[in-house]
């Protein structure tokens, strides 16, 4: 099995020594360039072609959402695992409307941090259980004061299951394959879910199951 | 004040002198004029005497008895003395023109009557021989030149009188001079006196401008002051919860990841008892530190705008109070970096203030934009207060906070009513402001569209 490549950004040299240590210390895993501010991460991507970038959010000259937004832009295929300080649910769902799969906080187990490298390698999501219960505990609040019906009574068992799969990650092939439809039926199929849950883009669908415990 | 008494003083000493000289002179003209009558009086007195004389004369050497001469001769004899006396009375006041012909007069009366007592000697034939040679040749010539003698003093009398006349209007015209000088210079003295006034005036208005503008300069710099005071404050916050959040909670995740590695290393159990107590304490650590910041200043406000800061207040206060806060912000673009923390920090009080004081179950936070203004209301459904009576040190700092940037603020409540506190800022463009300092912005112009978000 092919090494996985990854790239550290930091702004503070002794988070990335240890995190490197961390990090190679476990087998699979090679950091292939370490960058202080947003700008030399964005530089490095373009570079080193990782497949994982394990990126901080308060950083110098460019911030780790910005340089989320455009690394993701230009390489879809690299997986961003935000670890930051902000547990603000704000920090949290602007990342994955950037285009972060996987959110975590600095006081993660390595456990945590193993598995949101691997999730975002294989496309899919994850989300530290801090990080799921901060964006649940906003939702349900706001649900029971809005007193808003929930949508996801609108949505038929198919129309459940593949959004448990988008979320989780998978292209509308896999999806397609598990479920042995028609690529064109699981397009509708989400184009339908998108609609009935008010929702526009794959990051919200993925926010909308997290909050939803759909996924962690 | 004493220009102007100065000036009353003179006046009044200029008048009175005036009054005075006018009296002074009428008086001199009446002295003048009796002294006039009263020579002339005497001269006609004399003049009258000598005529009388003559008469006297003629008829006592007419007379055929030396008896009826002698009768003439009585009468003589007083009109002599009284005539004595007048030239006497006349020579008591005699201007030095007369003198001449005035002791003229006199030797020739002195003459006349001892040519007169030389008839009364005579017998009754020496009268009948001499009486009209005497009279035509002696007597009548003299009572002529006497009479001619005394008609030359009446016309140096008239001189004199002229004289004293002209002196009089002499005294007038310096009298009339002296007035004259003296309007011309207490007019003189008026207008310097007016000028004087009229600059001290000046002067004293000037004053008062000043010390009207010093102390609007000095209102303004107390303001400008405490503004500056609370934009320090605000920027000492933002520093300290950014060194907090960077720096500090940086440090605890250091530890924390140290931890992690040594326990990698697979120690013995008693070493990773420790560690993971060390890792306890560095993640109790790195969220005080953490809340701490966001207490400071929530870095949302800086990273993402006003909005997600008021909305992460909201929560806060929800999760610490069970207060149901809702937040609704209609805001088109960023608002300046003052306004967006004035704001931030006007309802932060108000939600401590609802949370702490007010017992209310339920807050409506709007904030929007309208007609160059931003509004801003908070609506409790509290117990309530007399905004006329209760004025805490919070209520004040908030008015001063929108009193800075020209704003507004109102509270609305009554006891047992519920407080709507509502602030107008008059909205500034972003764009005139001067660039902010370097900050890690993390969503550069993220416009706020009509958002709604509910915490409680």
């Amino acid at each position: 099995m092919a090494q996985i490549r990854i790239l550290l950004a930091d702004d503070h040299n002794i988070l990335r020594d240890g995190l490197r240590l961390l990090l190679e210390r476990h087998p699979g895993f090679v950091v292939v360039g370490e960058a202080a501010d947003g700008r030399e991460t964005l530089q490095l991507a373009h570079d080193e072609r990782p497949d994982v970038v394990v990126m901080d959010i308060a950083m110098p000259s460019m911030n780790g959402i910005e340089a989320t937004r455009r690394i993701v832009e230009k390489h879809p295929n690299i997986g961003v695992v935000i670890l930051s300080m902000h547990h603000d649910e704000s920090y949290i769902i602007r990342s994955l409307k950037a285009g972060a799969r996987a959110y975590l906080l600095k006081d993660a187990l390595k456990s945590e941090l193993i598995s949101a490298i691997h999730a975002v390698t294989e496309g899919r999501s994850f989300f530290s259980p801090k990080v799921s219960r901060i964006l649940q505990e906003d939702y349900f609040q706001a649900l029971g004061r809005k007193d808003a019906d929930d949508s996801y009574e609108l949505l038929t068992d198919r129309e459940r299951e593949i959004l448990q799969l988008v979320a989780e990650g998978k292209t509308n092939k896999e999806v397609a394959n598990t479920l042995n439809l028609s690529l064109y039926t699981v397009d509708t199929h989400r184009t339908h879910i998108l609609q009935k849950l008010n929702l526009h883009s794959v990051p919200e669908l993925i926010l909308y199951a997290v909050r939803k415990g759909i996924i962690s | 004040m004493a220009g102007f008494g100065g000036l009353l003083l003179i006046m009044a000493a200029a008048e009175s002198g005036a009054l005075l000289f006018l009296a002074n002179l009428r008086h001199n003209e009446s002295a003048l004029q009796a002294r006039f009558l009263a020579r002339n009086r005497t001269l006609e007195r004399i003049r009258s005497n000598i005529y009388l004389s003559g008469t006297f004369v003629r008829d006592s050497l007419l007379a055929p008895e030396q008896s009826g001469a002698l009768l003439q001769l009585n009468a003589l004899q007083n009109l002599r003395r009284d005539t004595t006396a007048a030239l006497a009375s006349y020579a008591s006041a005699i201007e030095p023109e007369e003198v001449t012909p005035f002791q003229n007069l006199r030797s020739q009366i002195e003459d006349y009557w001892k040519v007169l007592d030389h008839t009364f000697s005579w017998t009754t034939d020496e009268r009948n021989k001499y009486r009209f040679a005497f009279f035509y040749e002696d007597l009548v010539p003299r009572r002529t030149s006497m009479l001619q003698i005394a008609d030359r003093i009446e016309a140096l009398n008239e001189d004199a009188l002229r004289r004293g006349d002209s002196k009089l209007g002499d005294l007038f015209g310096r009298l009339q001079f002296g007035l004259l000088a003296m309007l011309a210079v207490t007019l003189l003295g008026g207008a310097t006196l007016a000028l004087f006034t009229i600059l001290h005036i000046l002067k004293l208005e000037a004053e008062v401008q000043q010390r009207l503008t010093e102390s609007v300069r000095s209102q303004a710099s107390l303001q400008e002051l405490s503004a500056r005071l609370v934009r320090a404050q605000e920027d000492e916050r933002r520093a300290l919860s950014r060194e907090l959040h960077d720096e500090v909670a940086q440090a605890f995740s250091a530890v924390l990841l140290e931890a992690e590695n040594l326990l990698d290393l697979d120690p013995a159990p008693k070493v990773r008892a420790h560690l993971d107590s060390i890792r306890g304490v560095a993640e109790n650590g790195m969220n005080e530190i953490r809340n701490m910041a966001l207490l400071l200043r929530p870095s949302m406000l800086d990273d993402f705008g006003l909005l997600p800061a008021l909305e992460w207040q909201a929560r806060e206060i929800a999760k610490r109070t069970g207060l149901r806060v809702q937040v609704a912000s209609v805001l088109s673009g960023e608002l300046p970096e003052e306004h967006k923390t004035c704001v931030y920090r006007l309802v932060q009080e108000a939600l401590n203030n609802c949370a702490r004081h007010a017992q209310a179950s339920a807050v409506e936070v709007s904030v929007r934009s309208e007609a160059g203004q931003i509004l801003v209301t908070v609506e409790d459904d509290g117990s309530g207060f007399d905004p006329q009576r209760v004025r805490g040190l919070g209520l004040l700092g908030m008015e001063e906070r929108a009193r800075h940037l020209g704003g507004t603020f109102h509270i609305d409540s009554k006891p047992g009513r519920g407080t709507l506190l509502s602030v107008t800022l008059p909205r500034r463009d972003v764009a005139a402001r001067e660039p902010e300092p370097a900050t890690e912005m993390l969503w550069n112009g993220v416009p706020h569209g009509a958002n709604s978000h509910t915490t409680g």
